[in-house]
């Protein structure tokens, strides 16, 4: 029972894993706190619903839904956050808010307030047996898929050129569009790819749960719990965290029931106190 | 100059006679509205002693906001024939005793761990909160507590009279909030937002400026969590320590402006005045919401108070050209 | 054309198969009839004669009555995460007031008025409630309030509706202590089921009629319904199944993600059955993961009912789950001409809404607890019409110690002292489409194709689950459960 807890615990720490990174490189390149990022991550849901009603297949949702929504955030950040750096950080971050509601009212405009149901794809359903217990085969899914994420995202930042652009632009931008990179066309690309990682998650979380108007509100909270105790602008502490939270929440049902949901934030704020820029922040930001 | 006294003082009176009048006429659902009104420019105001005059942004003021609700519902709960006034203290002091608690964690920071600190401190609380029901009565709150009336009648059956004394209470916070800002010491506070090294080296004390700064934002962010609590005759956590309630002052401020004293207030009741509309209206409040959210921050980036201090001097810059 | 050969083929065999077992074992699936047990007579009826044409209902698009109207205001989420249980409430009391409104409208105060529903959003907060409650009775100086999903919002509902002299209608909320000496008004009129009966009914069915499982884990949602709820199921426990066994108890809070560290749990401790309280999304969450975890132990629930999630699950999932009715109370359900043509015009009318989330499967049928809400306002309307006025003084007059018989047949009473609604409860077990015959004795003898759904149902006597009573409630003092 305690392999199958710790199990559940580092499935579900990938979930907050999956949402949290976007949110993370975001910050990380951009310097925005993206308050529109679990609405992005609820909208991918709904396109992914969308996408397996009209071909009833799973997989075109897990490829398409990310992609929509990865072009939306795209097209924010070319419309709104570029122009709205008069403003500073804290004039986007309320920026990002507004987009927030307008998504959410949109999303109940289009598909309703009702709960959509997404059934796990047929070969991810059922059990699979690992050292004499029982899992259910998509939550090893899941917890694969998060392990992808994180080494394509290790690789593409730190293996390629397009990545030390990247890196590069976040300690000195204005060196960086001196030497003739095109700095907003870096920042559109960083911003997409954050999205689209809300999207993927939005997507593989939908089958457990249900697609409804207040996914966002559910889930959106303890992601952004996870970047911030990680650190903002951190992938590996957001990963490290995350799997801490995971097994945090499965244990603290499993023993203290009752506190399970105090763990999480009690934590958060003690490592804060101790560390304001989270376990692996950069100092001064 | 004594003119313009005089007409200030006759203004000033006008003002008064028009409060004191104002709940025989517009009736009991639109006084409550106008404490409400008051009761958030003074939480927003509190607000913006920090971020706007001190630098400090903090997802957290909820926090101060629901512990002057639950001191004040509490002590009125507990010790019986207690009157308003000291209840109303008991949630400041709350309020202001958690501030000293947090002070010396806080004042180390600034900028966005300032911000997360304070998201996290508030989140301990809100599910704090929740998860000690036998004292605080969890989702439910703290409902029908008593309330002492101010001289015969109960508070809670009296609008009016909740009316009068929550808009003396109110009235004196925000002039003292105004007194703050014009004394050396909030020229300090400035002066921490715009450089804080410089402040250092001029020889004062920026961890304890900001201390000090932090207590009495809390204080009167207690008192209109306590009066917010009063006016409902109920406190609950997700009404009075929920993350709305720590981004609803930041929102507001953001709409009014920073940093302009008065930006809040106006932020405030745009925000009354567009949640009243909506509700009759339509249904799609987070669309209004946010679509104004984004028209704010593209063209008013300083706010409606910038927009019209820029409007003013635009004036100002035309009637001198023409004088001359 | 093979959409429908299918539709036809399986009508057929579902024919066929339902047939075989109500011809092989007639008496099979009939309750035991109880002795002596106490029957309530109707004051007043649901009759589906004098119902209007309904032919031009549509929930998406209501016709709102203005001018000098009897107000009626649906206190709910209309928006925020619960914003689906506004819209279903509001389309059972527009569907009332369609009815009503072109019959006429009801003569009251010497005028005959039509009903008028406005729509209050309480945004699933405390604060907001107060506020919205408090325009609608200064401002739009609504008659009734109804509501509502969430006890710690009906409680606000209840005040302000004492404060304004207001009627307040409880349909779907069950908290006991809503009605508790402290928490009393006159005005506050609780008209469905409520906890103590609900968790008592499920352990009556548990111990007195199936004596079976022994085995019970609670799992509720950490407030304070979920925490009575368990509670009273602990109390039912003692009093009618003495044997069974509680060997777990956890509360998690509301809209939780990962239900994966309950459900282990829960398998560890050898459960038989898991009681729960839950709600939408919560209750269907928890369905869904448990099926996905391979969990297939039965939920004893009362609101793991919707079609929605039902049908996603699968008639394998969803086989056995144990829900709990503040409507249906036996089987077959149609038993008279009425019942038939009230649940076909419904049916058929639901058929031409085309609009989100009116014309999904949930609302396609008119039973469960769409079904009660529907009747619960009949009969508060009933009571208006008879009161003759909209002074409430009058109304609670008339509803005090009332009874209204349901179009299945069924009776609920209002008792008088604390305004508590007595009835008898139906326990159903769902089972596979071709056993559904049971309960769905008319054409096409199915309620779902994918989805287990009710089947038998056994009565639960109002006698045995009379409502709990406040004996600190001075108006209670002395009397027994029938308030007498």
């Amino acid at each position: 029972m305690y392999i199958s807890q710790a199990m559940h615990g580092i499935a579900y720490g990938m979930i907050l894993f999956l949402i949290a990174s976007g949110l993370n490189i975001i910050f990380g390149m951009m310097g925005i706190l993206n308050m529109a990022h679990a609405a992005f991550f609820m909208l991918a849901g709904y396109f992914c619903y969308t996408v397996v009603g009209i071909t009833g297949n799973f997989w075109l949702g897990l490829l398409i839904a990310p992609v929509l929504t990865a072009c939306l955030g795209v097209l924010m950040e070319r419309i709104l956050i570029r122009r709205s750096h008069a403003a500073g950080h804290f004039g986007e971050l309320i920026l990002t808010m507004g987009v927030a509601s307008v998504i959410v009212a949109l999303i109940k405009k289009i598909w309703g307030t009702e709960s959509l149901p997404l059934r796990v794809p047929d070969i991810l359903q059922g059990m699979v047996s690992i050292a004499g217990m029982n899992y259910p085969i998509y939550r090893l899914f899941v917890i694969g898929l998060a392990l992808g994420v994180l080494a394509l995202m290790m690789l593409l930042l730190y293996r390629t050129r397009l990545g030390k652009i990247v890196r590069a632009a976040v300690s000195d931008r204005d060196m960086v569009n001196a030497l003739g990179i095109n700095i907003n066309l870096v920042f559109m690309f960083v911003f997409g790819v954050g999205t689209w990682m809300a999207g993927l998650a939005g997507v593989v979380i939908a089958p457990l749960l249900t697609v409804f108007p207040g996914l966002a509100d559910q889930v959106g909270m303890d992601a952004f719990i996870v970047v911030v105790t990680g650190g903002l602008g951190s992938l590996a502490g957001a990963f490290i965290v995350a799997i801490i939270f995971g097994l945090l929440n499965s244990f603290g049902v499993q023993f203290v029931s009752q506190f399970a949901p105090v763990l999480m934030v009690a934590f958060m704020a003690l490592v804060l106190a101790f560390r304001p820029n989270g376990l692996f922040g950069a100092k001064d930001r | 100059m004594k003119n313009n006294l005089s007409v200030k003082i006759i203004l000033w009176i006008a003002g008064l006679i028009l409060l004191t009048g104002l709940p025989h006429v517009i009736g009991i659902y639109y006084t409550n509205m106008v404490v409400a009104f008051a009761i958030f420019s003074v939480f927003a105001l509190s607000l913006n002693m920090l971020l706007g005059f001190t630098g400090l942004l903090s997802f957290g003021h909820a926090m101060f906001f629901g512990m002057g609700g639950y001191g004040t519902a509490l002590a009125l709960t507990h010790i019986p024939g207690l009157a308003v006034i000291p209840a109303v203290g008991i949630g400041a002091a709350t309020a202001v005793l958690l501030a000293l608690i947090l002070s010396p964690l806080v004042v180390r920071v600034s900028g966005t761990a300032f911000a997360m600190l304070h998201l996290a401190f508030g989140q301990l609380l809100f599910v704090v909160a929740l998860k000690l029901y036998k004292i605080t009565g969890g989702e439910d709150g703290i409902g029908n507590f008593p309330m002492p009336g101010l001289f015969t009648e109960s508070l809670s059956t009296s609008p009016v009279h909740f009316y009068y004394l929550a808009m003396i209470i109110l009235g004196l916070c925000v002039w003292l909030m105004w007194f703050v800002t014009k004394t050396p010491f909030g020229q300090i506070q400035v002066g921490i937002r715009d450089n804080a090294r410089r402040i250092d080296y001029l020889g004062y004390q920026v961890p304890q400026t900001k201390a000090v700064v932090y207590v009495l934002s809390a204080f009167f962010a207690g008192i209109a969590g306590s009066l917010y609590g009063l006016s409902h005759n109920l406190v609950s956590a997700e009404g009075s320590l929920g993350l709305w309630m720590s981004f609803y002052p930041i929102i507001a401020t953001m709409i009014g402006g920073v940093g302009s004293f008065f930006g809040p207030i106006l932020g405030v009741a745009v925000f009354q005045g567009i949640d009243e509309l909506i509700l009759r209206y339509t249904e799609s409040t987070e669309l209004v919401m946010g679509v104004i959210l984004i028209l704010v921050v593209m063209f008013l980036p300083a706010g409606l108070m910038g927009f019209i201090s820029s409007l003013m001097l635009r004036l100002k810059s035309r009637s001198c050209k023409n004088q001359s | 054309m093979k959409r429908s050969s299918v539709g036809f083929l399986s009508v057929f065999l579902a024919f066929v198969v339902g047939s075989v077992v109500l011809f092989n074992s007639p008496a099979v699936f009939a309750a035991k009839p109880e002795k002596n047990v106490k029957a309530i007579k109707p004051v007043a009826s649901f009759d589906v004669k004098k119902m209007a044409d309904m032919s031009d209902f549509d929930p998406s698009n209501p016709i709102t009555p203005s001018g000098d109207t009897i107000k009626i205001a649906v206190v709910a989420a209309f928006s925020g995460p619960s914003a689906y249980n506004g819209q279903i409430y509001y389309a059972m009391v527009q569907w009332v007031a369609h009815d009503i409104n072109k019959r006429g409208g009801i003569l009251v105060d010497g005028k005959k008025k039509l009903i008028e529903v406005i729509k209050a959003d309480h945004q699933s907060k405390v604060d907001q409630c107060k506020k919205v409650t408090e325009r609608m009775a200064l401002q739009e100086k609504v008659h009734f309030f109804w509501g509502t999903d969430g006890s710690h919002f009906m409680k606000i509902i209840n005040d302000t509706a004492r404060k304004y002299k207001i009627i307040a209608i409880n349909a779907t909320c069950m908290s006991d202590d809503l009605q508790n000496a402290t928490n009393f008004s006159p005005y506050a009129f609780h008209a469905t089921f409520s906890t103590e009966m609900v968790a008592r009914g499920m352990a009556y069915y548990y111990g007195q009629i199936r004596k079976k499982e022994k085995k019970f884990y609670i799992l509720n949602q950490d407030y304070a319904f979920g925490r009575q709820f368990a509670e009273d199921f602990k109390k039912g426990l003692q009093e009618y199944h003495p044997q069974a066994q509680l060997v777990g108890e956890d509360f998690h809070k509301l809209f939780l993600t990962d239900y994966a560290p309950y459900l282990t749990k829960i398998q560890a401790s050898g459960a038989e059955v898991i009681f729960t309280g839950d709600w939408l999304p919560d209750a269907g969450n928890l369905l869904k993961q448990a099926r996905q975890m391979g969990i297939m132990l039965p939920f004893a629930n009362v609101y793991v009912d919707e079609p929605n999630y039902l049908n996603e699950t699968g008639v394998e999932g969803t086989k056995g789950l144990t829900n709990i009715s503040a409507y249906y109370d036996s089987t077959p359900f149609f038993k008279t001409k009425e019942h038939i043509q009230m649940y076909t015009t419904w049916k058929q009318q639901q058929a031409k809404w085309k609009e989100l989330p009116y014309s999904s499967i949930a609302f396609q049928h008119f039973t469960a607890n769409a079904a009660a809400w529907v009747m619960t306002t009949y009969w508060a309307m009933s009571v208006l019409e008879r009161a003759g006025s909209t002074d409430p003084d009058k109304i609670i007059k008339v509803w005090e110690n009332d009874s209204f018989e349901y179009i299945n047949g069924k009776v609920v009473k209002m008792r008088s002292c604390d305004h508590k609604a007595i009835m008898d409860l139906g326990v159903t077990e769902y089972v596979p489409p071709e056993q559904q015959k049971v309960s769905m004795n008319i054409e096409p003898f199915y309620w779902f194709k994918n989805a287990s759904y009710t089947g038998p149902v056994y009565k639960v006597p109002a006698e045995k689950v009379l409502p709990w009573m406040d004996q600190n409630l001075d108006r209670c003092k002395g009397k027994n459960g029938w308030g007498e």
